[in-house]
């Protein structure tokens, strides 16, 4: 890839950053809505653990775990939405005319966005989560999180990329969406590390990205068996590999039959 | 030795596949649910035309008729399924990026600014789309903003501009990378009458100053007649017409629109091939077919009655004369 084509995605990823510092409405309900849900299970952990229930982690270290899931896919942009409103509109036109390719300029532009997201929403989990329980992990295991979450959450762009191209056939790629999210609640551990889970559902988890999406790099702030820097990497290597190979046929098979929508 | 063509279609045909409805009714929705029934539509249907370099086409059909289809061929977006078509030289469908730096296009119902940003960010943003050297980009943008008079706009909010200075940001912004080819899809759909008159009077100025091809699609016949010289008319996306817009007039005009104002009051005409279409006081307003009765007998008919103190001839709106054409075709006439 040339200089001068690097240079137009790194524009799209620009504006789209200049974009979102104007929007600052929707970062800022991200914000509150991510206050409020650590609050809401900081109270919930405290509660099982006053209560005597079997916790597999101290309740501490749970409430910055739910922070490292809720900041990486919160700072993941749902870039299918748009993708879809444009296919909708015929919109898309314009792109698919323009001396780039589509897929790789829809992936900039979300990338802008998420550089924009990934530091305010950093910042949010990580003043709620010392908030709620007067404490911080180690700063190792944080300067570990970081790094792999905004990794992480690249890589859920770039699904949500994939999901948007749905639209070219099926117009509405909600459903799609849903089922991608119930994945990603269950076999990611959003809510809840792996390890709580039942046994077949750890096992059908290691099968699929979502566990190296959000439970893996978020588990680093439990201190107990935590995945290391290498395999982390490596896995997050691969699914980057496959997602790319997955969307760039999506998006070949997309504009080979593609019908836009309006005269 | 004659000059390439600018676009060149041979025999271009693309249809699409779309759900047959069965009906209406509980038994039929629940079928449809399950039914992958489909039935093929053909948009565009051997449709084969050339246009010069520099010409000024406006590209007319009634809506479905495959105008924006076939827009988006020419452009590369869609890939025909028979049939040749080049655009400045290159296959659009197999050279889309090469043919994406020497064509501009503007879909009138379409953005391609940023909505939150200025327009001068997207300016920028196509900028590095279209590789431009930045000095020679600021030129640009400033050379054109001053053309379409963008003033203070290039620096306000998109959700901020009106549709009409909307619309002259799109053209500039399609503009910005120097096309020699500009496909122009209902430029001025919902627009006022001076903002649509402004467009057009900056279309034709700077198609004349740039050597710029134009390939103009719009309903609205004021956008043809002001800023192009031949039209193309489709219908089921099959040829109608070709030539210029004066031949189209001269060829379906059989009629001329005659307004007497009379020192009488009212006017009695009874001429073969002669009807009022509206008498008022001292005004009469007719429509002369001209094969049967020329405009002379008419003059004397209405002189030998009373004075008459002013008189106007014009041809029917272009409104009529197309959908004379499309008349003609529908009754399974050539149109000439």
């Amino acid at each position: 890839m040339s200089a001068a084509t690097i240079g137009k995605y790194a524009a799209f990823a620009r504006i789209s950053a200049t974009q979102a510092s104007r929007e600052r409405n929707e970062l800022y309900g991200r914000m509150a809505f991510f206050a409020v849900i650590l609050g809401v299970f900081s109270s919930l952990w405290r509660a099982v653990a006053e209560a005597g229930m079997p916790v597999a982690a101290d309740p501490k270290s749970l409430v910055w775990y739910l922070a490292a899931t809720e900041w990486i896919l919160l700072s993941a942009p749902p870039i299918h939405i748009e993708i879809q409103a444009a296919i909708r509109r015929g919109d898309v036109v314009y792109r698919l005319g323009h001396p780039v390719s589509y897929a790789l300029a829809e992936f900039a532009t979300g990338f802008g966005l998420l550089a924009v997201r990934a530091p305010f929403l950093g910042l949010t989990a990580f003043l709620c989560a010392f908030a709620f329980t007067g404490w911080t992990p180690p700063l190792t295991a944080l300067l570990m999180v970081v790094p792999f979450g905004f990794v992480a959450s690249t890589l859920i762009t770039a699904l949500y990329l994939g999901i948007g191209l749905l639209a070219f056939w099926l117009q509405d790629v909600a459903p799609v969406f849903w089922v991608w999210q119930k994945l990603m609640f269950v076999l990611g551990g959003l809510m809840l590390p792996l390890e709580l889970y039942p046994a077949f559902i750890q096992r059908a988890a290691a099968f699929t990205p979502f566990p190296w999406l959000l439970a893996a790099p978020a588990s680093v702030v439990l201190g107990t068996h935590p995945v290391t820097p290498g395999a982390l990497t490596r896995h997050l290597v691969i699914w980057s590999g496959v997602t790319a190979i997955a969307v760039s046929w999506v998006f070949r098979r997309a504009v080979s039959t593609v019908t836009i929508n309006g005269g | 030795m004659p000059r390439a063509a600018a676009v060149e279609l041979n025999q271009l045909s693309k249809s699409f596949r779309v759900r047959r409805a069965r009906g209406t009714g509980v038994a039929a929705r629940l079928r449809d649910l399950f039914s992958g029934d489909t039935q093929t539509v053909s948009a565009v249907d051997k449709l084969s035309f050339s246009i010069a370099p520099g010409e000024r086409v406006a590209f007319i059909g009634p809506n479905g008729a495959g105008k924006s289809t076939t827009l988006k061929m020419l452009a590369g977006i869609l890939r025909p399924d028979a049939g040749d078509v080049r655009v400045l030289g290159l296959v659009p469908s197999r050279q889309r990026r090469q043919l994406a730096f020497q064509i501009g296009t503007v879909f009138g119902q379409r953005s391609q600014l940023w909505y939150q940003l200025p327009p001068r960010d997207t300016f920028e943003l196509l900028g590095r789309v279209y590789e431009i050297d930045a000095r020679e980009h600021r030129r640009r943008i400033d050379a054109l903003s001053s053309v379409f008079a963008l003033g203070t706009l290039v620096n306000t909010p998109v959700r901020h501009l009106s549709l009409g200075e909307r619309m002259r940001c799109e053209i500039v912004a399609s503009l910005l990378h120097s096309p020699r080819m500009l496909f122009l899809d209902e430029p001025t759909i919902g627009l006022d009458v001076s903002a649509k008159a402004m467009i057009r009077e900056l279309l034709w100025t700077e198609s004349e100053r740039e050597h710029v091809t134009l390939l103009l699609t719009s309903h609205d016949t004021g956008d043809m007649e002001r800023v192009c010289t031949r039209a193309i008319v489709i219908n089921h996306g099959r040829l109608l017409w070709d030539g210029p817009i004066a031949a189209l007039r001269r060829s379906y005009l059989k009629a001329k629109r005659v307004t007497l104002w009379s020192d009488a009051e009212h006017l009695e005409l009874t001429l073969p091939g002669v009807r009022v279409l509206s008498s008022g006081a001292y005004r009469t307003e007719l429509e002369v077919a001209l094969e049967i009765t020329p405009l002379g007998p008419v003059v004397d008919a209405a002189l030998r009655q009373t004075a008459i103190r002013d008189m106007a001839i014009e041809d029917a709106p272009l409104d009529e004369v197309i959908r004379a054409v499309y008349a003609t075709a529908a009754r399974g006439g050539v149109p000439s």
